[in-house]
C-alpha cells in the first residue's frame, strides 16, 4: 500500500549550502521562517513593480520612432498622475514596512527565559564552545574546540569545507541563549537555517535567542573576514531531541566521528 | 538523525510542533532552601561535569510539582526545566536581565560577576546566596575572562567597583 506521507521521506530539508542555490536554506527556526515570509511579501511587490516599470519602459522605447510617431508630447503637469504616483509608492512602502518592522522588533523580544546558554569564542580559525551551565566552581564543564575537517580526512557524504570535528549539539525545541565573542578578530557565527548572523567582536558579549523547531544538522561559515582562513571556520549545529541532549552533552568528550 | 526516527518518521507538522510547556517549571536550585525542597527523585546516574553536590536532582518530573516558590527576588522569572524523563543535566541557565535588554551583553556579565564578589565579600565565601550570582556568571562570562578577572582580582588591579 502506498502511503501519502512516505513521499515525504524523500525530501530532505536544506540546512547547508547547495551547489547553484538561489533560494534561502529551509528554515529551522520561528525568526528564519519571518524572514523568508517577509521575503515573499516584499518579492510580490517588487514583481508587481518591475513587470509595471518594464513595461512602460519597453512601450516608451518601443514607440519612439521619428516615422512612426514623429510628434512627441510634451506634457509637463498633470495633478492626478502626480498625486497617483505618490501615493501609490507610499501605499506599497507601507505595506512593505509593517511586516517588516514586525519582523524586526519581535526578533529582538525574549519573551521566554533561555533553558540553557552556550558561548560561541571565535578564533583564528575556529570556533570554542563552552556549556557552562552545569559547573560549580570556575572550571568550566564542557568547553571544545571545533575545528574544519579538511578536505582529504572527508568521508564519502560529508560536505566540502562545511564539516567541522565538534559540532555543537542543542536541543531541539528548546529557548537558547548563545553568547558570541571572539578572542582575537571580529569573527561572525552565521547559521543560515536557523536565520542566525552575529558578529563576534572581541571585549563585547553579543546574545542571541533561538528556538530551533527541528531536530538536524545545520550549517554555516564564519562571516566577517578574519584573516587567512576565514573561509574555512565552518560552524556546525546539531539539534537534537530534548530527552537526548542530556547523555550527549555528557558524552561529548568523546570526539564524535563525522556521521552519528 | 538516526535517532529520531522511532516506529515512523514524523511529518513536517510533528516535526515542527512545539509541546506545550504547561508543566510546572522548576526554581532555580540554588535558592536557598535549595535540596529539601528540589530533591523527590534523586537520581545517581552518572555524569562526569554536570553533577553539582547541590543539584544533585535533576529538573523533577511533570507527574510530582513540587513547591515552585518564587523565592529569586529578582528578574528571576520562571525558567524551563521541564523535562520529560528526568536527566542528569538541569536545563536552568542565568534569566533574561531587564536591565539588559538589547544584545550587547557585555555589562550583565560583569555585573553579574560583581555582584557574586560583593555578595561573597558581603556574606561569606559559602553562602548559598551567592550560589546563584556565581551560576549566572560562569553561564554567561567566557572562561578566559573570568580568570582574567581573577588574576586582576588576585593582583588588586581589577578595575570594577567590588
Amino acid at each position: 500500500m502506498i502511503v501519502l506521507k512516505w513521499l515525504f521521506l524523500t525530501i530532505s530539508p536544506c540546512d547547508a549550502a547547495e551547489p547553484w542555490q538561489l533560494g534561502s536554506q529551509d528554515a529551522a527556526t520561528p525568526i528564519m521562517q519571518g524572514i523568508i515570509d517577509l521575503h515573499h511579501d516584499i518579492f510580490f511587490f517588487l514583481i508587481l513593480i518591475l513587470v509595471f516599470v518594464l513595461w512602460i519602459l519597453v512601450r516608451a522605447l518601443w514607440h519612439f520612432h521619428y516615422k512612426e510617431n514623429a510628434i512627441p508630447q510634451r506634457i509637463v503637469h498633470g495633478t492626478t498622475i502626480e498625486i497617483l504616483r505618490t501615493i501609490f509608492p507610499s501605499l506599497i512602502s507601507m505595506f512593505i514596512a509593517i511586516p517588516s518592522f514586525a519582523l524586526l522588533y519581535s526578533m529582538d523580544e525574549v519573551v521566554v527565559d533561555p533553558a540553557i546558554t552556550i558561548k560561541a569564542i571565535g578564533h583564528q580559525w575556529y570556533w570554542t564552545y563552552e556549556y557552562s551551565d552545569y559547573n560549580s566552581s570556575d572550571e568550566q564543564s564542557l568547553t571544545f574546540d571545533s575545528y574544519m575537517i579538511p578536505e582529504e580526512d572527508l568521508e564519502l557524504g560529508q560536505s566540502r569545507l562545511l564539516e567541522v570535528d565538534n559540532r555543537v549539539v542543542i536541543p531541539a525545541k528548546t529557548h537558547l541563549r548563545i553568547i558570541v565573542t571572539s578572542a582575537d578578530v571580529p569573527h561572525s557565527w552565521a547559521v543560515p537555517s536557523s536565520g542566525v548572523k552575529c558578529d563576534a567582536v572581541p571585549g563585547r558579549l553579543n546574545q542571541i535567542s533561538i528556538l530551533v523547531q527541528r531536530e538536524g544538522v545545520y550549517y554555516g561559515q564564519c562571516s566577517e573576514i578574519c584573516g587567512t582562513n576565514h573561509a574555512f571556520t565552518p560552524i556546525v549545529v546539531e539539534a537534537v531531541p530534548r530527552k537526548d541532549y542530556g547523555s550527549r552533552v555528557s558524552n561529548q568528550l568523546i570526539p564524535q566521528t563525522g556521521e552519528a | 538523525m538516526a535517532e529520531s526516527v522511532s516506529s515512523q518518521t514524523p511529518s513536517l507538522s510533528e516535526q515542527y510542533h512545539l509541546e506545550k510547556e504547561v508543566k510546572p517549571v522548576e526554581v532555580a536550585p540554588e535558592v536557598t532552601t535549595t535540596q529539601a525542597e528540589e530533591v523527590e527523585t534523586k537520581e545517581d546516574s552518572p555524569s562526569e561535569e554536570a553533577v553539582e553536590d547541590k543539584s544533585e536532582s535533576p529538573e523533577v518530573p511533570s507527574e510530582e510539582a513540587p513547591a515552585a516558590a518564587e523565592e529569586n527576588n529578582e528578574e528571576n522569572t520562571t525558567e524551563e526545566v521541564a523535562e520529560e524523563t528526568p536527566d542528569e543535566i538541569k536545563l536552568e541557565t542565568a534569566p533574561a536581565d531587564f536591565r539588559f535588554p538589547t544584545t550587547n551583553q557585555t555589562r550583565h556579565c560583569f555585573t553579574r560577576y560583581i555582584e557574586y564578589h560583593r555578595c561573597v565579600s558581603a556574606k561569606g565565601d559559602d553562602a548559598p546566596e551567592c550560589d546563584k550570582f556565581s551560576k549566572f556568571y560562569r553561564s554567561l562570562c567566557p572562561g578566559e575572562w573570568v580568570d582574567r578577572w581573577n588574576e586582576q582580582r588576585e593582583n588588586g588591579t581589577f578595575p570594577g567597583p567590588l
